[in-house]
């Protein structure tokens, strides 16, 4: 097979925008992803900037890191604002994203979040009933107050992220389906033994999710990515009304509307992992936990039928990302954004796109360096 | 009988009690119910709540499909518009009841597997419950009457299938959904929005199958309608999907249906058979009727009823588009050598084969394999229809077709040997029925050998066709889709969006496979199709929101 100037390993959308500034920066590139439960299959298309409760009960020792990258997740919301002009559109709805209260305390947690937010840049304001009566009406009667940040948005997935195939194909991206069983260094470059095929590269961009840290660990750096399959419902259609993402201060859930009309809930919930092979299965406490929660806050969505649930894979480390050539294998750079991986996609692709090059990426990857993971011991 | 009367975008409705929405309107020459989101108008046409077309608000709810609804006194029904305003949909409070049954059999599906395996497991003293989607049991082959009349023998056997049932005490709950199928039998539905939780000791699977239509541009026009839907309008509630009438596809529904409406006082104006006349299968009409000489003469009875009535049945005929006219539906046929022929009807009936009712199976992980003559997945099962699901049992055409008699022997079969397996006495000897077994096999062999029952190539179907009913998506498209998003069915429905619609892939997911497997080279299998998901059929958030906390609460 053609040795390319780059192999981007990972067609996910991280892999996607990769690619497509590397070639359209003048490299040659082939992107080779390993399918069903990888490649850009489950994203939900919400875009996340401010800290999701969910996330910070679940990992509360990642939360500094994470609140350290808000400008971040503020700067990979607006690169998707940028990309869905250039490259879009995508449905993309910038309207802000509500964080619910039901309760003293809860609003208590989110003004006192809304101020470190706030510290960091976030465009962030507490909202009252009456206010959120004027944007959201739909509300149900418990939600008392609402944290709203405007820097959040979403956007369809599959109208991304068929866009964004189109574009690599025309910029001539070889896309490869096969799965990267181990990487090896050569003279001059590297090989990536796939299952049916070695392909040769002179640098690699390892955009390969939860499947990273197995492909880092020979050369030293313990990437500590996991897959974490999470649960997804979506609605039939109904009049397009919600504008904003929903997430609430206490409860799992993230909702939106679809430019079509359709209703995507999930929020964090878990599905059971069945090996690479198989996707994720669905969890009934799950499905009826996480609509449950919906149509609680949203009772006006009562009327509207489930469609379908099915598993995505998200990807967590530390809370932050990891982006930068391995300390152990340069030609290799580490393109993993270890949360909010659909928002934090785009970004995380172009920085690791510039490194490759040695262009100088849009934002500081200093904080991001992979080597800040433990060497694995010999 | 009595009459009612109810509203349709504010016209008046005359309907009789027990009549469904969807029979009584088009009684009513009503046969645009919704537009979809491109602007088309839609109408009844699988008849059995599987395609989600004949939605319809009745009382400012949305959603509702006109096929299983009944009609009542007063009811504000209205044109289901695509996108229905969520401050306009009522909010509705969880049902703060609960239906639990724990039988030692459960019976999913109360047609002539189910309501068979149902006296026989009661029979064998287990306890049972029978669960039916439809409002009036009895399945899509014995379709009963809404009020309860008896049309013919097969009605009649039906009806004594019902009778034997009941009388032996197995418990039949009709209008039950089921959404939801889990590991160690556990099995979630909804009754009119009040949930519905079984734990049987064994489940017996028996739903059925569905129509598989013919794909040509313009199926998708109120007024075409599967043949099973006519029929039922005509069985169940004496109602003619129209004046003149004509129909498409192949196989003896399509005889038996053309019958009936011609009987009921219908014009049919064609039967288009897309298989060459018996004629050309001599040895195969000669051995179906050695196998079954009573069901071969009901076949020639048929064929001689329909010449009677002067009922043309044009062979090697089949629907090339269907075109709105003027003052109908204009239904174009392209029979042997090309010649074209064009009818114009108010119905249009159509029926090109079965596809399996398979979904609960499917998620509940029982094994399958692809059968290339019907072009559709079967069950695997052992020598007593169980699955590779140990306590799950498959039974008639749910498994893979085989048709009703034999359907019945199935169901008897898997009733005993699934109340044996909850402590109910030994099977015993079924050389009998296994006997019995083999001969409808036999017969059905040679009877599909004179239809054409398999699917047609996807590749031959023409661009503009709409493969994807709910999300109108083309043949194009999906073609376009496919060389952008090769080699899975999975890519190609995030690529086009073919699948993702209310009828959860029902109709356009066999065509989906078949253009993948066509493009890859890949042989057809259990994997070739959308994986299986909860929900089975749409179900509401209100339902669900009810179930959680029906489940949550302490028994």
């Amino acid at each position: 097979m053609r040795r390319t100037d780059i192999l981007v390993i990972g067609g996910g959308i991280v892999g996607l925008v990769a690619g497509i500034d590397l070639a359209e920066n003048g490299a040659t590139v082939r992107i080779v992803d390993a399918g069903l439960n990888a490649g850009t299959t489950t994203n939900a298309g919400s875009l996340h900037v401010q800290m999701q409760s969910r996330f910070m009960q679940l990992y509360p020792e990642q939360v500094p890191n994470v609140e350290a990258a808000l400008p971040f997740y503020k700067a990979a919301a607006d690169l998707w604002a940028e990309i869905d002009r250039t490259l879009g559109p995508f449905d993309f709805v910038r309207q802000g994203g509500l964080m619910l209260a039901e309760t003293d305390t809860q609003l208590a947690f989110l003004e006192g979040k809304a101020r470190r937010e706030a510290a960091k840049g976030l465009r962030v304001e507490m909202l009252d009933r009456a206010a959120l009566d004027r944007i959201a009406p739909w509300l149900g009667p418990h939600v008392r107050g609402a944290e709203l940040c405007r820097d959040e948005g979403k956007l369809n997935p599959l109208v991304a992220n068929s866009q964004m195939k189109a574009r690599a194909a025309a910029l001539g991206i070889d896309a490869v389906t096969d799965r990267i069983d181990g990487i090896d260094t050569a003279p001059g470059g590297l090989v990536a033994r796939g299952m049916q095929a070695e392909y040769r590269a002179g640098q690699i961009v390892l955009a390969a999710a939860w499947g990273a840290g197995d492909l880092a660990r020979p050369f030293g750096t313990a990437l500590p990515t996991r897959a974490e399959p999470l649960h997804m419902n979506v609605t039939e259609a109904g009049a397009p009304e919600i504008r904003h993402l929903i997430q609430h201060a206490e409860r799992s859930i993230t909702l939106k509307q679809l430019a079509t009309g359709q209703i995507v809930i999930g929020g964090g919930w878990s599905a059971r992992d069945r090996g690479r092979d198989s996707p994720p299965a669905v969890k009934l406490g799950s499905f009826l936990g996480n609509v449950g929660v919906a149509g609680r806050l949203v009772p006006s969505i009562r009327g509207l039928r489930i469609l379908r649930s099915w598993a995505g894979m998200n990807t967590t480390m530390d809370g932050a990302s990891a982006i930068g050539r391995l300390s152990g294998a340069p030609r290799i750079v580490a393109a993993i954004p270890g949360d909010a991986g659909y928002t934090l996609g785009p970004l995380v692709g172009r920085m690791a796109g510039a490194i490759a090059q040695g262009r100088t990426p849009p934002e500081d990857p200093a904080p991001f360096s992979p080597d800040r993971f433990a060497p694995v011991s010999a | 009988m009595t009459e009612i009367q109810f509203s349709f975008n504010g016209r008046q409705i005359r309907a009789r009690q027990g009549q469904s929405l969807a029979s009584a309107l088009a009684e009513a020459g009503q046969l645009a119910l919704r537009k979809t989101a491109k602007g088309e108008d839609r109408g009844l046409f699988c008849g059995m709540g599987v395609c989600q077309e004949c939605l319809v608000r009745v009382n400012g709810v949305p959603n509702l499909r006109a096929c299983m609804t009944r009609a009542a006194e007063g009811l504000a029904v209205t044109r289901q518009d695509p996108f229905p305003q969520l401050a306009d949909i009522p909010v509705q409070a969880p049902s703060p009841e609960l239906i639990r049954v724990d039988p030692e059999v459960l019976v999913i599906g109360g047609g002539a597997a189910g309501l068979s395996a149902a006296i026989a497991a009661r029979r064998a003293g287990a306890s049972v419950v029978v669960l039916d989607e439809r409002k009036i049991g009895g399945g899509q082959y014995y379709k009963q009457s809404a009020d309860a009349a008896v049309l013919d023998a097969q009605q009649a056997e039906g009806a004594d299938l019902l009778a034997q049932a009941r009388e032996r005490g197995a418990e039949i709950l009709v209008g039950v959904e089921l959404w939801g199928a889990f590991d160690d039998l556990l099995f979630l539905g909804h009754q009119d929005g009040v949930p519905l939780v079984a734990r049987p000791r064994t489940a017996i699977v028996a739903t059925g199958a569905y129509e598989r239509p013919v794909m040509v541009p313009g199926w998708t026009l109120p007024g075409v309608m599967t043949t099973g839907a006519a029929q039922t309008l005509w069985r169940s509630d004496r109602t003619l999907p129209g004046k003149r009438i004509a129909v498409c596809g192949s196989g003896p529904l399509n005889l038996q249906v053309a019958l009936e409406l011609a009987r009921g006082g219908a014009e049919v104006r064609l039967v288009a058979e897309a298989a060459p006349t018996p004629l050309a299968h001599a040895k195969d009409a000669i051995a179906l009727a050695r196998a079954d000489p009573q069901l071969a003469r009901k076949g020639l009875a048929m064929l001689l009823g329909l010449k009677a009535r002067g009922v043309a049945v044009r062979h090697r005929t089949q629907l090339d588009r269907v075109i709105e006219g003027p003052t109908g539906l204009l239904a174009h046929f392209r029979g042997p050598g090309g010649r074209s022929r064009v009818e114009e009807v108010d119905a249009l009936c159509m029926n090109a084969g079965f596809e399996p009712q398979n979904e609960i199976l499917r998620l509940m992980g029982a094994r399958m394999r692809y059968d290339a003559a019907f072009g559709h997945l079967k069950t695997e099962r052992n020598e007593t229809f169980e699955t590779t699901v140990t306590n799950l049992f498959a039974v008639g055409d749910c498994a893979g077709l085989g048709g009703a008699p034999a359907a019945c022997i199935e169901g008897r079969i898997a009733g005993r040997v699934a109340a044996a397996r909850a402590g109910h006495g030994n099977v015993g000897d079924l050389t009998a029925e296994r006997g019995d077994l083999a001969r409808h096999r036999r017969f059905q062999h040679s009877l599909w050998r004179m239809h054409r029952i398999g699917p047609e190539p996807a590749k031959t179907i023409p661009p503009e066709t709409l493969i994807c009913r709910c999300e109108e998506i083309t043949a194009g498209q999906l073609r376009a889709g496919l060389s952008d998003a090769p080699g899975h069915i999975g890519t190609l429905k995030r690529a086009t969006r073919v699948g993702m619609g209310r009828c959860q892939g029902r109709y356009c997911a066999p065509v989906a496979a078949r253009l993948v497997a066509e493009q890859t080279g890949k042989p057809l299998e259990d994997l070739s199709f959308f994986a299986p998901r909860v929900p089975i059929k749409p179900v509401s958030i209100a339902t669900i929101l009810a179930t959680q906390e029906a489940l949550d609460a302490p028994d």
